[in-house]
């Protein structure tokens, strides 16, 4: 949390976070993912809260980019052009999404919003830590569950969101991609940083713990939460290969994932 | 007397300055504005500032400065950009960025083109040109979307004016090399 100002941190749950970003009136901004609605099914609730949701999460992703940019202007300027193309390929992200929201009957506002990853990520003091986080770890998960929700969308009959999610997929890898390859040159020149590195994974996991629901908590729909072994996603070995992980370091992340090696031969899963 | 070597390179470094401050004062502004819409906007322009800004810092390269070189402008202007930085509402933000500042950068382009040798400096000119034409689109989508939004209008008509007064008050914003800090 070094560098950040008192009021630009909140506390939540006995966590010091960094402050939520600025989001319209409409908006129901919750503390933790638990408290997001989560509806079942691919019915018509549902699906607007699933587009609603990752249009949040894009924006999110947009001001992570952006707060980089800001504070970190000493990074390799190549690196600062990646992250400004990230910024114009998650703002297209969140601008495709409203559209497909708009399209289906939803809107801004319609369901609450987390801005979880923003408060994690921004808490860490080096560039090195956050891409190791946002683009890594976030987006990296992301390119498994995108690997899976177009044949879901598919299934429901909704092949425009699922060509929506394919185009974003494809702009995910590269993020994950410019990450790693630049995590890789970075820690090699500083070692100092893979130590930040794993202090930045330790604390998103006594973050993710201190916000996680209590034991017979009900969901804010009124639903059992899935226990976390049924939530499993299918790890998406072939995008993650294309964004620039090593074979032995998805073999690691299946491992300490406790994922059987269910593997996926291309990007639809 | 046309622009000397020097005297490009001195102006295509501070352009470039001007390119990554405008690119970081959007991607400030991108977390600490409300409207969704707006953070849109200032995301997919933040790009386009980027590779304005690197076509810069690569034909400011060929002009014998280092790699990726930005040369800080006068302080007067300096000012200006950090004050104009801290805006807060959002309609000063667009209102002010879109018809003020990019429009008073695009002046000063043209004010460059008119200067140097078209033939023997083409190189930069061809980078400035392609940045006008796509100064253009920014404020054209900027507009679209205060069509789009009305809430986005200003209520104070006089505010862009007096911005615009004092981007203007400064015509030479280059800084002879020797005496200018890298950016």
């Amino acid at each position: 949390m070094a560098g950040l100002k008192p009021e630009e941190t909140k506390q939540i749950k006995g966590m010091t976070l960094r402050r939520d970003p600025a989001r319209e009136a409409c908006f129901k901004v919750v503390g933790s993912d638990a408290e997001l609605e989560e509806w079942p099914g691919m019915t018509e609730i549902s699906r607007r809260q699933r587009i609603h949701r990752h249009m949040n999460n894009e924006t999110g992703a947009v001001e992570i980019a952006a707060q980089c940019l800001v504070d970190f202007p000493e990074a390799p300027w190549e690196l600062r052009m990646h992250l400004a193309r990230q910024c114009w390929d998650e703002s297209r992200h969140v601008a495709g999404l409203y559209r497909r929201l708009r399209e289906i009957g939803g809107h801004k506002g319609e369901f609450p919003i987390s801005n979880f990853e923003w408060c994690v990520t921004c808490s860490l003091d080096t560039l090195a830590a956050r891409l190791a986080l946002q683009n890594r770890t976030f987006e990296a998960g992301e390119l498994d569950l995108l690997g899976q929700l177009p044949a879901k969308w598919r299934e429901a009959g909704d092949e425009r969101t699922a060509e929506v999610l394919e185009s974003i997929l494809a702009d995910e890898i590269t993020h994950v991609r410019f990450a790693n390859q630049w995590l890789r040159l970075l820690v090699r020149e500083d070692r100092r940083l893979a130590l930040k590195i794993a202090m930045a994974v330790r604390f998103l996991s006594s973050v993710t713990a201190a916000l996680a629901p209590q034991e017979g908590q009900l969901s804010p729909v009124g639903l059992a939460y899935e226990e976390p072994q049924n939530r499993i996603t299918q790890v998406n070995v072939a995008d993650r290969r294309q964004a620039d992980f090593t074979d032995s370091e998805i073999d690691e992340y299946l491992r300490q994932s406790g994922f059987q090696p269910i593997m996926t031969s291309n990007a639809e899963g | 007397m046309s622009l000397s070597v020097q005297d490009r390179a001195e102006y295509i470094a501070t352009f470039r300055f001007i390119q990554v401050f405008l690119m970081e004062a959007l991607a400030r502004w991108v977390p600490q504005t409300p409207e969704s819409e707006v953070k849109v906007l200032f995301g997919r322009h933040i790009w386009d500032l980027a590779q304005q800004a690197d076509g810069l810092g690569k034909r400011g390269y060929e002009l014998r400065s280092p790699s990726q070189f930005s040369l800080r402008p006068v302080d007067s202007y300096v000012e200006l950009l950090e004050e104009f930085a801290r805006t807060e509402t959002t309609p000063q933000k667009i209102h002010g960025f879109y018809d003020v500042m990019l429009p008073g950068l695009a002046a000063r382009y043209q004010n460059y083109l008119e200067r140097t040798d078209r033939l023997l400096d083409e190189p930069s000119v061809r980078v400035v040109e392609r940045i006008l034409g796509e100064f253009k689109r920014m404020i054209g989508e900027s507009e679209a979307l205060r069509k789009e939004l009305p809430e986005l209008r200003l209520a104070d008509k006089n505010w862009p004016a007096k911005l615009a007064k004092r981007e203007a008050s400064e015509p030479n914003i280059v800084v002879r090399r020797s005496s200018a800090a890298v950016a």
